[in-house]
């Protein structure tokens, strides 16, 4: 009964991940035979001197994840302690937050590329009707980062319903007995909600890390392709450039290996962090 | 128990294969080209017409728009080993291929030939598919970097068309003139002109100033001449603003502009006449390119290869053998999207029609004596999209083109030592 | 505080949340409206002077337009038809997997339920490259059923955790009244526990749908016959085609959002609606 899903386990997942990581010491470009190069690939990926694409896409993919994972978890929670509670229309303000999410990839990369076209794009017409400044966004290597992180704020719904799932897990009683002994809301938030939340949050948080340094994808294939000058090149694209055009599998694959390290040493470092607030609130 | 999961095993195996089945597409002859709608009309044309001649032959026509796009598509399918049979290559993207052994040489075929000849074809657009003297693939064009203009602007300015042997500064000022902001509202309306900032748009004024793109050991774009060409170039837009900024280009791009009359001057090449052939709401025409110390222009040829990997070399040299006969050619120098690679076809009233749009499709024609090609060499292609990248940045004001081209020549050098 | 006051306070702070409520959805639901907006704008046009709710003209030619240049009917059947077949294959595996798991020890389960989170945190990027030449040597390439594969293992381990959960909660008198009648535990998962996981098999029937229905990477990598593109590539080539002609991306990115926005709207009540969370997470 369990086969299928096991055995595809192994068959899509397990040896794809184990194969990827010794295609990651050879030299192979898909049409002829594998060569073994030892430790080649990443010496080029990480010290070539001249061309320094990895570390830039490294650098823009860690900027994406260190502003986007805070905002999209905050939000959530927020929208999700907003939303928990009876009433005429909660149902219909909850489909409406997720409801960005359910957008079809491509479909959602051409709204926002839309959103933000610098001369015909709504937020911009917006901004000048305002008297705001009008960035280039897309254009402008400053800003088109930002275009991608806030479109990853708009799509919360997932993390919204599993907090709301936790929220909703939390006896009421805990909450009628603290307003006995006379907490503030910001002390129930912080003694009975936080702690009890922390699992989801965690889990929340560690799996954005690893979705966000990956479904970005499409929409940068899509938006921009690394433009303006590397600004948008972030590891999945330059990683399927790597090897699906210039057809180096060897050096995508060390890249592949590079990113999943990065994304482990991430968790790692929130892992510990986590841990120690654990100790010193034992009570 | 056991009999349902080898009932389950039975239906997953059975999905697998006929869905397998969906695609497979091993009789027909696949031949995939890229290109706008209006140039696949011609190449179904072709095939169409090819059919009715040999009735025994099935072709299928793969379609991919974009010549990015195309790259990747052609690439995985070599690495997956099942390309089409014949396909369509520009030369830059050739060589890297050719060096592979994706394609099998047509120089044996074409000398068995009946129909053709090597010297039937402009020798420049042979040589750029050969490599060591030998042909490998068979061009269908010769096409190269023209002035596109829309007469109905030039008209209201009051000014003259362009013409062979206009100056660098004739362009400038004309352009300057041609750039008006229609509406008074601080934003320009209209542009004098409008180009993609990549190399083979900047190779020609650089080869007309005395310089050159590459040596054998390095791009050599950092050097005086050629940094004086470049500069000439990127001062369009980063001094005398006559083409649209960064901004701009990526709200609506150039080529859009002047499809819908609001760029006076686009640089192409023949590529684009089948889609500018349906616009109905001005004249325009086409003229060469403005003039520097000589009057060099860039090669822009695409030719049919056929693959090694095909299982159906026959018939699809007998494919290729017709859509590059006189025959072939006219059908699809019909729809205006080739320069035919035949002397006789070029030289017809099939392409120098004047009634059918441009009216000076000799301008074609004549700038032949003065087209030079890229390198041919393994990565061409990858050394392309550094330049392509420094230059868009210099274009767009965000490094000076000192900066920018040494640092595309310090980056692309690995790429030449690589061949070594 | 005296009856009045109360009631005063309570209208004020319902007003006040319905306030904040709405202005909150309203953002989230912008970019929707703007890209159906947009859709129907005229081709060609100089950008707007300022922000246009509804353009003027209503071009609605844009979708009879959008469906002439490319055979995008055709795209949209190719991703009914790969969507749909995966549905079915989902439910199957990822419920019999989920119920295989639901009759482990204790131990057993962890270690499977540790097992999908791992497979939840491995990045697809680890299994790009390789699953490439291993579905070329499997032939897959240029056809359907490399992008119906990852049915085969359930699509995702959520929906294997999500059959889990939910039949986990079935009671055990039920089980051991089937097995007492000698039913196998095929004829178990058949006749009990299905018919009570209604809700999950909708939701996990829909999410899987929209997973495969805007799936880009997979048709990206493996589909050359244009007979055989998917709506996600279908929209991709529109973009090639006419790179900035924003009403006709958008009125393409329309079709492909418009059947997800029907379908949430079926399965939304299953998990944001009131209270009613213990739908397929339940206590």
């Amino acid at each position: 009964m369990l086969m299928p899903y096991l055995l595809g386990a192994v068959v899509l997942v397990g040896l794809p991940a184990l194969l990827s990581l010794i295609l990651a010491f050879t030299r192979y470009d898909g049409m002829s035979a594998p060569v073994w190069v030892g430790w080649f690939n990443f010496r080029i990926v990480l010290a070539n001197p001249v061309d320094l694409l990895f570390p830039i896409s490294l650098y823009n993919t860690l900027y994406f994840i260190i502003l986007a994972v805070p905002m999209r978890v905050l939000s959530a929670l927020a929208l999700a302690m907003w939303l928990n509670r009876r009433g005429r229309g909660v149902g219909l303000y909850r489909t409406a937050v997720y409801l960005p999410t359910i957008i079809p990839d491509v479909a959602y990369a051409l709204i926002w590329m839309w959103i933000f076209n610098p001369l015909y794009g709504p937020l911009n017409l917006i901004l000048t009707a305002l008297g705001l400044p009008t960035p280039g966004w897309l254009a402008d290597a400053e800003f088109a980062k930002l275009v991608f992180v806030v479109m990853a704020a708009f799509q919360i719904g997932e993390g919204f319903v599993v907090l709301l799932a936790g929220l909703q897990n939390i006896p009421p009683e805990y909450y009628a007995a603290a307003a006995v002994d006379g907490g503030s809301t910001w002390q129930q938030f912080r003694y009975i909600t936080l702690p009890l939340l922390a699992p989801w949050l965690l889990l929340l948080t560690l799996r954005d890390i690893i979705l966000s340094s990956q479904n970005i994808f499409t929409a940068n294939f899509i938006m921009t392709n690394g433009d303006p000058y590397y600004s948008t090149l972030f590891l999945p694209l330059l990683i399927y450039e790597e090897a699906f055009d210039r057809m180096h599998f060897g050096p995508g694959s060390a890249m592949t290996v590079l990113l999943g390290i990065v994304t482990a040493a991430l968790i790692g470092f929130i892992l510990s962090i986590v841990g120690n607030w654990g100790e010193t609130h034992v009570d | 128990m056991r009999n349902q999961l080898i009932n389950f095993g039975l239906l997953m195996i059975v999905l697998f294969t006929s869905a397998c089945g969906l695609g497979n597409t091993s009789d027909p002859v696949t031949f995939m080209v890229f290109g706008e709608p209006a140039e696949l009309k011609a190449y179904q044309d072709l095939v169409d017409a090819f059919q009715k001649q040999n009735t025994d032959i099935a072709i299928e026509l793969i379609h991919i728009p974009s010549q990015g796009d195309y790259r990747k598509r052609l690439a995985a399918d070599l690495v997956g080993g099942e390309p089409a049979d014949v396909v369509l290559i520009n030369y830059r993207r050739f060589s890297g291929l050719a060096l592979k052994n994706a394609f099998e040489p047509l120089g044996p075929y074409l000398e068995k030939s009946s129909e053709l000849k090597y010297n039937d074809f402009y020798a420049l657009s042979m040589r750029a598919f050969s490599i060591n003297e030998q042909v490998v693939c068979i061009p269908q064009n010769s096409s190269s970097l023209v002035t596109y203009y829309n007469k109905d602007l030039f008209d209201a300015a009051d000014l003259p068309y362009p013409i062979a042997g206009w100056a660098w500064d004739d362009f400038i000022s004309t352009a300057k003139a041609l750039t008006l902001d229609t509406d008074q509202d601080g934003r320009i309306d209209q542009y004098g002109a409008g180009v993609e900032p990549i190399l083979i748009r900047v190779a020609p004024f650089i080869w007309q100033n005395g310089g050159k793109v590459s040596s054998e050991r390095a791009l050599t774009l950092a050097d005086p001449l050629e940094l004086e060409a470049v500069q000439w170039f990127v001062d369009w837009q980063v001094k005398h603003h006559i083409v649209p900024d960064a901004v701009e280009e990526k709200a609506e791009s150039s080529e859009s502009r002047f499809i819908n009359g609001r760029t006076a001057i686009y640089f192409n090449s023949r590529r684009f006449v089948p889609t500018f052939r349906e616009i109905t709401t001005f004249d325009w025409d086409v003229a060469p390119l403005p003039v520097g110390r000589s009057e060099f222009t860039i090669l822009h040829s695409d030719a049919y290869c056929l693959t090694s990997a095909s299982q159906n070399k026959e018939s699809a040299w007998t494919f290729i053998e017709f859509a590059n006969s006189a025959t072939g050619q006219k059908i699809v120098a019909q729809s205006g999207r080739t320069v035919p690679s035949l002397i006789q076809v070029a030289e017809s009233e099939s392409f120098l029609d004047p009634n059918a749009k441009p009216e000076h499709s000799s301008v074609f024609i004549d700038v032949i004596p003065f087209t030079l090609r890229l390198p041919q060499q393994a990565n061409w292609a990858d050394i392309e999209e550094i330049c392509d990248e420094e230059l868009q940045r210099a274009f767009y004001g965000n490094a000076t083109v000192m900066e920018a081209m040494q640092s595309a020549v310090s980056r692309a050098l690995p790429l030449f030592t690589e061949n070594e | 505080m005296s009856i009045k006051q109360s009631t005063a306070r309570r209208t004020a702070r319902a007003v006040g949340f319905h306030a904040v409520s709405i202005l909150v959805s309203a953002l989230f639901v912008l970019p929707l409206i703007w890209m159906f907006a947009a859709s129907l704008r005229q081709p060609g046009l100089p950008p707007p002077r300022s922000i246009e709710w509804l353009p003027a003209p209503l071009v609605w030619s844009n979708y009879v337009r959008v469906f002439q240049i490319l055979p995008l009917g055709h795209y949209v059947f190719n991703s009914l038809l790969v969507a749909g077949a995966t549905v079915p294959i989902t439910l199957i595996t990822a419920s019999l997997a989920g119920f295989a798991m639901a009759q482990l020890s204790r131990r057993g389960q962890d270690r499977l339920i540790i097992l999908s989170v791992i497979l939840l945190i491995i990045p697809t990027t680890a299994v790009w490259l390789a699953r490439f030449i291993l579905f070329r040597s499997l032939g897959l390439f240029n056809t359907h059923a490399a992008l119906i594969a990852p049915s085969i293992m359930g699509s995702s381990p959520l929906f294997v955790l999500l059959f889990f959960w939910s039949f986990r909660r079935i009671p055990l008198e039920l089980y051991e009244a089937a097995r007492m009648d000698g039913a196998s535990p095929l004829n178990i998962w058949w006749r009990v526990a299905l018919p009570l996981s209604g809700a999950t098999i909708v939701v996990v029937s829909i999410l899987t749908f929209l997973l495969y229905w805007g799936d880009f990477i997979t048709p990206l990598f493996y589909l050359k016959s244009q007979t055989l593109y998917t709506l996600p590539v279908g929209l991709r080539q529109l973009q090639e085609l006419d790179r900035t002609n924003w009403p006709l991306l958008l009125a393409g990115s329309v079709v492909m959002t418009l059947p997800a926005v029907l379908l949430f709207a079926v399965v939304q009540r299953f998990f944001l609606q009131e209270n009613r969370l213990t739908g397929i997470y339940g206590q």
